[in-house]
């Protein structure tokens, strides 16, 4: 089985925070991978690593054969939907469309093709009826359907979605839930991080994460009693290690 | 009333503060777009006053006073990286502690001219009616720098406007574009200093793509109506600082920042009187 990532003793974090101890994995080309853990975990944190959005503080990453940076052209990073900018007049196609900025660049033109791409994905997420709708205007939803949008406007080998089906209304979960399977199908490997253990449970490979990676393996390999009283009752041991984690909402 | 509406403008001084008052309000109020979007407001008024030190020092020691904006502006984002670097401490309180720094150090400066009060109102508050042909070319060039930096990194900064981590994701370099949108907001806080004075350039700066925001669809409509916004609110300010007898960049300070209150208070008073009349919207259902 071909492998999408390796880490090494990988550490991650923010400036002077560390949220991803030193840790060891494997996460497989071509497959479903779903990252799993409590709030603060460093899900997220290893996700952004993943996409090349953030540089190891230790060990070794390799991304697709290279380093993240060089493998970032090839990766496409999906937002979650709770993150969007207040009072920026922002319409829905507009922000499908920079999924096209890799390609054209800074100055380059939109060609046909990338209008037409623009439109067929808006067109697979049901978004094409919110095309003139501000980012605001939308339910959550709705919002993470234009963010999936966004992600596949961009040519890639690689999905990584960050929380794309917490807390979202039921026609967005399954069109989303039905865009990941059939990237999958096609071939291209999808991470994506979650709270849900169905969700995880569904997925080809999991990484089960408490501030540092605890598992990664199978579903039936990683989600064992076992491991999940490690990763979800890990409140003294975060404070016997000095771990600092990246999320102020951390329910140890 | 044409004679009303004209003449304001019949002699040279009156049409060389025009043509310096329009072309300052134009690219203070493009590049603004991008500072507002950005939520740098703080940032940008403390840019504008950091500047003071550097122009003090040229009316002082009497040379290029855009050298000395360009040297204090540079200083300025230097130090306040550099705290932001060096300790926990959030960026605004660093760009607060610039802020009284910078604006405390060029008062000091310009308190050793002999015309102490006159040099720093006039770095303060500009002097638009003195404004020379040779300042106006100066700022031509700027502004011409000013806006098509804007229209050329047009797709970064609304990357970044939308998020940084996706801006990186997209490659955009975020990092790279906020440090150009630096310099642009430098550049137009020089070319417009000797036209409004660095005090009031925030005015233009801010409140023409504040005002702009409240009724704006898209980016581009955006920029658009805030430099229309920008070159309305000289005009006027012109005429009624002729008409009234008050200090003209004031004036010009003040139109846009009236403008933005009542097309506020307009838009509240026209979103409570729709909330009544639309029926409650139904709950979205939530997946288990």
């Amino acid at each position: 089985m071909s492998t999408f990532a390796t880490g090494r003793g990988l550490q991650l974090g923010y400036e002077r925070v560390t949220a991803v101890a030193p840790s060891d994995f494997s996460i497989p080309a071509g497959k479903l991978t779903a990252i799993i853990g409590p709030n603060g975990s460093g899900k997220s944190t290893l996700l952004h690593a993943l996409g090349g959005l953030i540089e190891p503080q230790g060990g070794h990453l390799e991304v697709l054969g290279g380093s993240p940076e060089a493998a970032k052209s090839r990766v496409s990073y999906v937002m979650q939907s709770v993150a969007f900018p207040e009072g920026v007049p922002l319409s829905v196609r507009e922000v499908v469309k920079m999924g096209r900025y890799p390609s054209s660049g800074w100055f380059g033109r939109f060609s046909a093709a990338d209008r037409d791409r623009v439109d067929r994905v808006m067109d697979r997420l049901r978004v094409t009826d919110l095309a003139r709708r501000h980012l605001e205007e939308l339910s959550g939803g709705q919002r993470q359907r234009v963010y999936v949008a966004q992600g596949l406007a961009q040519d890639h080998e690689v999905l990584l979605l960050d929380e794309p089906l917490t807390g979202l209304d039921i026609v967005s979960a399954r069109t989303i839930d039905e865009i990941i399977h059939d990237e999958t199908e096609s071939g291209r490997t999808v991470v994506h991080t979650t709270h849900d253990l169905d969700e995880a449970n569904a997925a080809d490979h999991v990484v089960l994460m408490s501030g540092r990676v605890v598992a990664s393996g199978s579903p039936a390999e990683v989600l064992t009693e076992s491991n999940l009283r490690v990763a979800y009752n890990l409140g003294e041991l975060h404070e016997s290690t000095g771990l600092i984690v990246d999320d102020p909402h951390r329910a140890c | 009333m044409i004679d009303w509406l004209v003449e304001p403008f019949l002699l040279g001084f009156q049409q060389r503060a025009l043509i310096g008052g329009l072309i300052a309000a134009v690219m203070s109020a493009t590049v603004g777009v991008w500072l507002v979007l950005r939520g740098m407001s703080f940032f940008g008024d403390a840019f504008v006053h950091g500047v003071l030190p550097g122009i003090a020092a040229a009316v002082v020691f009497n040379f290029n006073p855009i050298l000395g904006a360009a040297v204090a502006a540079a200083v300025m984002v230097g130090a306040v990286e550099l705290i932001h670097r060096h300790t926990k401490l959030r960026e605004d309180t660093a760009i607060g502690l610039l802020f009284v720094g910078m604006m405390a150090l060029g008062v000091v400066i310009i308190s050793r001219s002999s015309s102490f009060t006159g040099s720093l109102t006039s770095i303060l508050f500009g002097d638009a009616l003195g404004v020379s042909w040779d300042a106006i070319r100066q700022q031509a060039i700027l502004a011409a720098v000013v806006i098509i930096g804007s229209l050329v990194l047009y797709r970064p900064l609304l990357a970044l406007s939308f998020s940084p981590v996706k801006a990186e994701a997209l490659g955009m370099r975020p990092k790279l574009t906020h440090a150009l949108l630096l310099v642009l907001i430098a550049t137009s806080v020089i070319g417009s200093f000797q036209a409004v004075g660095t005090m009031l350039v925030f005015s233009l700066l801010v409140a023409p793509p504040a005002t702009a925001a409240l009724i704006s669809r898209s980016i581009p409509m955006m920029i658009a109506l805030s430099a229309s916004i920008g070159a309305v609110s000289v005009v006027i300010g012109l005429m009624l600082s002729y008409h009234w007898g008050t200090a003209a960049a004031a004036t010009m300070a003040l139109v846009p920042i009236v403008a933005f209150l009542v097309i506020m208070e307009a838009q509240y008073l026209r979103r409570r009187f729709r909330r009544q009349a639309e029926p409650v919207p139904a709950q979205e259902v939530t997946a288990a």
